[in-house]
């Protein structure tokens, strides 16, 4: 049939465009062992890059080529010089948050400097096209994947080959090794960055021309196609990303030939997922590997927590008690209700990512779950809403558990990629389950909050409740990290193999820390769809789940205080930053940067 | 075969018994086809040049890893192949060549993990309802939990008062301001607390310097005077040779001699192996080595 | 603290905007009128905000130009939310708060408006969606209206134009997946059929979306004899210029929301063609629409599209409220939006609420395609 030769023609040219971010991705993650977000954001650079060369200084073709591979090479430097060079005595967790907090920062930048209007790229190649099966393929299709193609080709060379690349696999195989027989590590990552970036640049402006659209807020789903690329070709792995890509363009064609176009993602995130817990690895890893030597205490930064007399503690309790009395401010009052509940979601982050080393970046579903679950309980079945907040709750914590069980056996970066893919699917069920969760439409008219069979609408009110079930929640997560759960979540979290060898079955302490941090964000999730009186799957999306791990991250890992306040610092900042307008968002990315570098261990200290 | 000093003199077969264990790594064999025996009350020593295969039989024996070929019998039952938690709580308590303490907790805390298995909460690992019911326990913490929590803290104190005043005084400190030599000693603890049938020790000196390895051996005897079955890697010959009812040689994944003590050191290929591999060990005092004498040479 | 600021901030914002209009006539003097506005100004929205702000600062040229507001002139004060529900919430207590609102416009996307709604409901405050489409989005109370237009009105005039002067029998609708193009593609595909067409796939789409080539070859092999999009008009582009790369040759017509120069900048050549029914149409001899095109040229230098229509519509609108409502008060004009009658509209004529639903009922639209580049009114040819 001609339809599955065209699927299979468009599944590799999409594939290809994958490719393009993907051999950096990977690229970065063989060597300096880290997931770049900022990658996406370089791509987009080097499609402005290339707008100004082909729009502004009417350059030729390779003239903007070489425009864009020099201006994004330095690019990369540049990230790697002040961006994650002074991370590198740092807990892994450090850079991946810089890399976050990097691409705010560009991204802003270029908005600012170009507008978010969607601009076009103009081609600068004859329009030729190949007739090929019932459609054609054009001279860039074959351009971009003879880049790709040749740009794996020639990495794989410098890496084999050349005195440079030994030192670059040397570095990926052993970091310290490498840097005691006399290879210049800072140099090598410098490379590394720099053709990554390049790589990335000439991705942005090559994919710029072939749609013939370039936005300034293209970066993060190119970041995550590439990432799911890298994974299933095999992180770190060069040629693998090429082959991983093209497979993931023709798995997500044929997913959509199969049951249509809003099917795309979620078979890309189920690829993923399969990947990961049947060939961590990636598809080319030979199976028999050494199992990976975990270095002790290197995700989570060792520090000493800063104790908070208990006193006062409740003298503060005591004052956000009295805020609303003491004030007549609703927008105070509200932000601070929004920070309560962000407190609830960070809480059940710092238990899972914190205290049990789980760093994941999908907990948004968890709160997708509770707040759909008490939303349609409540709005389709009229339950009362007490009940269907706790449902909201338990539903997060049995499904959040069951759903992410398969990452259990992941160590490190693989959960947090899992997760992500998790969080998507979550929200792409959401949206395709139509019978049950009303699609795309929403859920509207969810009713009010009650306190005791009384609707509640007034704002102090809603903000007492809200901070009462985050004060008992946080109270109880105290309770519990106290007690030899806490403890032995957080010799998980430490050295899962030596805690095996003492009898901790990682599976049952990696599960109960989702349940219980389930709960927690799925009564968070339940509250909002409440307040909110209207949620659709956008609602809580994949920012928010970064959200959540920037605010576990700036409290203190496992830190409940710091989830608390974290959450205050996180809500708060965008809302102090409104004088800023356009630019609150880039200072934001700025603080976050400013924070990994001179606190890696968060505010309050890990615990 | 040796008799086991502490063991019963009806007790005939050994409380670990691994046969013909094989572990490949691509093309590298780790070990090939090591037969290994321990009997209740001993103290078996392994040595041999690094890359002998002794921490791959290790992680063998305690289900870091497994066995590409081989038989390993527990107390009477197969555990090849188990998960290290099923062999932990099968009776099996190791340390680790390099010291791996959760360095985010305190002492107290890392020896109290080493007592997890021993705790009533965690009994009935039936799915789901189990970690429940810890989940509960541990929230609401009723009386017996209180009670269980102070008896394992009293006995923390207990095992670490083994170490004399390195540890006891620093309880509350988190393993990671510890110097290298007392994480050494946490692990030890850690691993006691387990109150294992048997106790793997690898290399519990590395590290070390004299006097702090006196120290160690002397508690590593009175552990072995108090009747427990110790299976221990070390370099340190001197050592080996004044704790060890017997000795395991190993070289290239093969076992290359057994015995006692003096028969050991006095065997050829054991001597050959060593002076093949030009040391016995990055942990041995230099010079040894050129000592080409026909005994191993040994620093008492 | 942080509100007062925010306010002399964005009133200079719209003091420097108004410049323009100022040199026409005199500012009015008095004590300022405010309207709040919540919208995205950061986040992958902004471009929205951004035309938002065109269309508002337009028509606050030409309100404060005429006078003003019984001799006070109309101003606004931005919040920007990213179009994002806990911002929005807290920008509604703080306009809720702030005494010298009148009214408040958006926020952009459901999620993120309808978040909101209890708080403006309750609190007494219009909360004004013009880009809310959603079928419940005026459900919440007396508070909360729209002039957005229903997609139960728009979508039929789509599937007559499609189905009857078109001639589409067999209907491939490609479709935005959220709220309003799910909702659209409902309206349209109940009306095609109704009018005797086959609706043979319909594909609804992410909206970061990028590649649609395997979405046309599935739509491909339902043989159609025309496609029919629900899209924005960048999305829209994509897909038009994928269509014909995939060998899909039948004609496109696409809904209004597609009506944007950028529209053709963005598809190119692939848009040559493409049939649309706009709201607006900037050769649309009708008066309200050539001052509206003229006066956006004059300030902007380029042509308006549809979101600058809606903005400007919905400012010109609360114009002629304030200017007709018996005193300031938040209830009065709540009131004063039900009772004002055929207010000059670019997207709808005369625009009147029905009181029941708070919304406008009876869009225009006029029957467009592109040719040479440019979008131009139906020439009757069917192909494209």
């Amino acid at each position: 049939m001609t339809s599955w030769f065209d699927h299979t023609i468009n599944g590799l040219i999409i594939g290809n465009i994958y490719g393009l971010l993907a051999v950096g991705l990977a690229l970065i993650f063989g060597v300096s062992r880290l997931i770049n977000f900022a990658h996406g954001s370089v791509y987009v650079v080097g499609a402005y890059v290339g707008w100004v060369a082909v729009s502004v200084l009417h350059t030729p073709f390779p003239v903007t080529l070489a425009l864009v591979v020099i201006l994004a090479a330095l690019l990369g430097i540049a990230i790697e010089r002040f961006g994650i060079r002074p991370l590198a005595g740092a807990p892994r967790i450090a850079p991946l948050l810089a890399t976050i907090g990097l691409s705010f920062v560009l991204d802003q930048t270029v908005q600012i400097l170009f507008s978010p209007d969607p601009r076009s790229v103009p081609m600068q190649l004859p329009n030729w096209r190949l007739e090929i099966g019932g459609g054609s393929i054009g001279m860039l299709d074959l351009l971009i994947g003879g880049i790709g193609i040749t740009a794996a080709g020639a990495l794989f060379a410098f890496l084999k080959l050349t005195k440079w690349g030994w030192a670059v696999r040397a570095t990926a195989l052993d970091r310290d090794a490498a840097r005691v027989v006399g290879v210049d590590v800072d140099q090598v990552n410098r490379i590394v960055f720099a053709i990554a970036a390049a790589l990335g640049g000439v991705g942005g402006v090559l994919v710029g021309m072939y749609y013939n659209v370039i936005t300034p807020t293209m970066g993060f789903e190119a970041t995550l196609k590439g990432i799911v690329a890298e994974v299933v070709g095999g992180v770190g792995n060069v040629p693998g990303a090429i082959v991983g890509s093209l497979l993931l363009g023709i798995i997500e064609s044929y997913g959509v030939a199969l049951l249509g176009t809003s099917y795309r993602n979620l078979f890309a995130f189920l690829l993923l997922i399969a990947i990961l817990v049947l060939r961590p690895n990636g598809l080319f890893a030979s199976r028999h590997q050494l199992p990976p030597e975990p270095m002790t205490g290197t995700f989570i930064a060792p520090s000493k927590p800063i104790g908070l007399p208990v006193p006062l503690l409740a003298a503060l309790a005591a004052f956000a008690i009295a805020l609303p009395l003491l004030i007549d401010n609703g927008y105070l009052i509200q932000t601070l209700t929004n920070a309560w509940l962000y407190a609830l979601l960070g809480l059940s982050l710092t238990l899972v990512a914190g205290t049990s080393g789980q760093v994941s970046l999908g907990h948004a579903a968890l709160l997708a779950i509770g707040g759909y679950t008490s939303a349609l309980l409540a709005a389709d079945y009229g339950f009362p809403v007490w009940l269907t907040i706790i449902a909201g709750g338990l539903m997060a914590a049995g499904l959040g558990t069951l759903l992410v069980s398969p990452a259990f056996r992941l160590r490190g970066h693989y959960v947090s990629i899992a997760t992500l893919g998790i969080g998507e699917i979550v929200a792409l069920v959401i949206l395709n389950w139509e019978s049950v969760t009303h699609g795309p439409i929403g859920v509207a008219g969810i009713p009010p909050l009650e306190f005791f069979g009384r609707p509640l609408y007034d704002t102090n009110a809603i903000y007492w409740v809200a901070f009462a079930i985050m004060l008992a929640l946080a109270l109880l997560q105290v309770r519990l990290l106290s007690s030899h759960l806490g403890r032995t979540m957080r010799a998980v979290r430490d050295d899962d193999v030596a805690a095996r060898s003492f009898g901790i079955s990682l599976n049952r302490y990696k599960g109960l820390a989702f349940a219980f941090g389930g709960f927690v964000a799925g009564i968070s999730g339940a509250f909002t769809a409440h307040m909110y009186s209207f949620i659709n799957h956008e609602t809580f999306n994949t920012h928010i789940s970064v959200l959540a791990l920037t605010i576990a991250i700036l409290g203190g890992m496992g830190n409940v205080g710091g989830a608390i306040l974290g959450a205050v610092a996180l809500i708060g900042l965008p809302e102090v930053f409104r004088i800023a307008a356009e630019y609150r968002i880039l200072l934001y990315g700025i603080a976050l940067l400013l924070l990994v570098r001179f606190r890696p261990q968060g505010l309050l200290g890990t615990v | 075969m040796n008799a086991p000093v502490n063991a019963s003199p009806i007790t005939t077969a050994p409380l670990l018994e691994a046969t013909g264990l094989v572990r490949r790594f691509g093309g590298v064999t780790a070990v090939g086809g090591i037969d290994l025996s321990v009997f209740e009350g001993e103290l078996v020593s392994v040595i041999g040049p690094n890359g002998a295969g002794k921490t791959t039989a290790f992680n063998l024996i305690s289900g870091l890893d497994k066995p590409d070929a081989g038989a390993i019998r527990f107390a009477g039952a197969n555990i090849a192949g188990r998960s290290p938690e099923g062999i932990a709580a099968a009776g099996i308590a190791r340390t680790f060549q390099h010291g791996r303490v959760f360095a985010n907790l305190s002492i107290a805390d890392n020896v109290l993990i080493g007592a997890h298995g021993r705790l009533r909460a965690v009994r009935p690992d039936w799915p789901i309802i189990g970690p429940l019911a810890e989940l509960a326990l541990a929230l609401v913490r009723p009386a017996s939990v209180r009670a269980e929590e102070a008896t394992l803290r009293d006995e923390v104190s207990e095992i670490l008062s083994l170490f004399g005043d390195r540890l006891l005084p620093r309880i509350d400190q988190p393993a990671h301001s510890l110097s290298y030599a007392n994480r050494r000693r946490v692990e030890i603890a850690r691993a006691l607390a387990a109150r294992p049938r048997l106790l793997l020790l690898d290399e519990p000196t590395a590290g070390m310097n004299p006097t702090e390895t006196a120290e160690m051996l002397e508690i590593i005897a009175s552990l072995k005077a108090r009747g427990q079955t110790i299976l221990l890697i070390e370099h340190k010959l001197d050592m080996v040779m004044r704790l060890s009812d017997r000795v395991i040689v190993l070289d290239d994944g093969r076992k290359i001699a057994e015995g006692k003590p003096q028969a050991v050191r006095t065997d050829p290929a054991v001597i050959e192996a060593y002076l093949g591999h030009g040391n016995i060990g990055a942990a041995a005092p230099a010079g040894n080595a050129a000592t080409a004498a026909p005994t191993l040479p040994v620093t008492a | 603290m942080i509100s007062r600021r925010t306010l002399l901030q964005s009133g200079t914002a719209a003091l420097l905007a108004n410049s323009v209009g100022r040199s026409i006539a005199a500012e009015p003097t008095g004590e300022p009128i405010y309207l709040g506005v919540s919208g995205p100004l950061t986040g992958p929205n902004a471009q929205y905000g951004a035309q938002w702000k065109q269309g508002f600062d337009l028509a606050l040229d030409q309100i404060n130009g005429s006078g003003g507001i019984k001799g006070r002139p109309l101003r606004y004060i931005f919040e920007d939310t990213q179009s994002d529900p806990k911002q929005t919430v807290a920008v509604a207590q703080k306009f809720v708060a702030d005494k010298r609102i009148v009214a408040e416009l958006g926020d952009f996307a459901s999620p993120a408006s309808m978040a909101a709604s209890p708080i403006y409901q309750r609190a007494g405050l219009v909360q004004f969606g013009f880009t809310n489409s959603h079928p419940a989005f005026t459900k919440p109370g007396d508070f909360i209206w729209s002039n957005s237009v229903s997609q139960a009105d728009e979508q039929p005039l789509n599937a007559t134009y499609v189905v009857n002067k078109l001639g589409f029998k067999r209907i491939a609708v490609l479709y935005l997946n959220t709220d309003w193009g799910r909702t659209s593609k409902d309206h349209f595909a109940a009306k095609a059929k109704e009018l005797g067409a086959e609706v043979v796939a319909s594909e609804g789409y992410q909206p970061d979306e990028k590649d649609f080539r395997s979405t046309l070859v599935r739509v491909r092999d339902a043989k159609p004899d025309g496609l029919f999009l629900v899209s924005y008009y960048a999305d829209g582009a994509l897909i038009v210029r994928q269509a014909r790369q995939t060998g899909v040759t039948v004609p496109i017509a696409a809904s209004s929301s597609i009506y944007s120069p950028k529209f053709i900048e963005l598809g190119a050549e692939a848009s040559e063609g493409v049939f649309t029914n706009a709201r607006f149409f900037p050769e649309d001899p009708r008066p309200e629409v050539q001052s509206f095109v003229t006066t956006f040229q004059a300030k902007y230098g380029k042509e308006p599209d549809a979101f600058n229509a809606y903005a400007y519509d919905t400012v010109v609108l609360f114009g002629q409220v304030l200017r007709e409502a018996p005193n300031l008060d938040r209830t009065t004009i709540r009131d004063t939006l039900a009772r004002v009658k055929d207010v000059p509209s670019v997207v709808y004529g005369k625009a009147t609420f029905d009181p029941q639903t708070r919304r406008v009922l009876g869009a225009q639209s006029a029957q467009l395609v592109v040719r040479n580049g440019r979008f131009t009114l139906w020439d009757g040819v069917k192909t494209n």
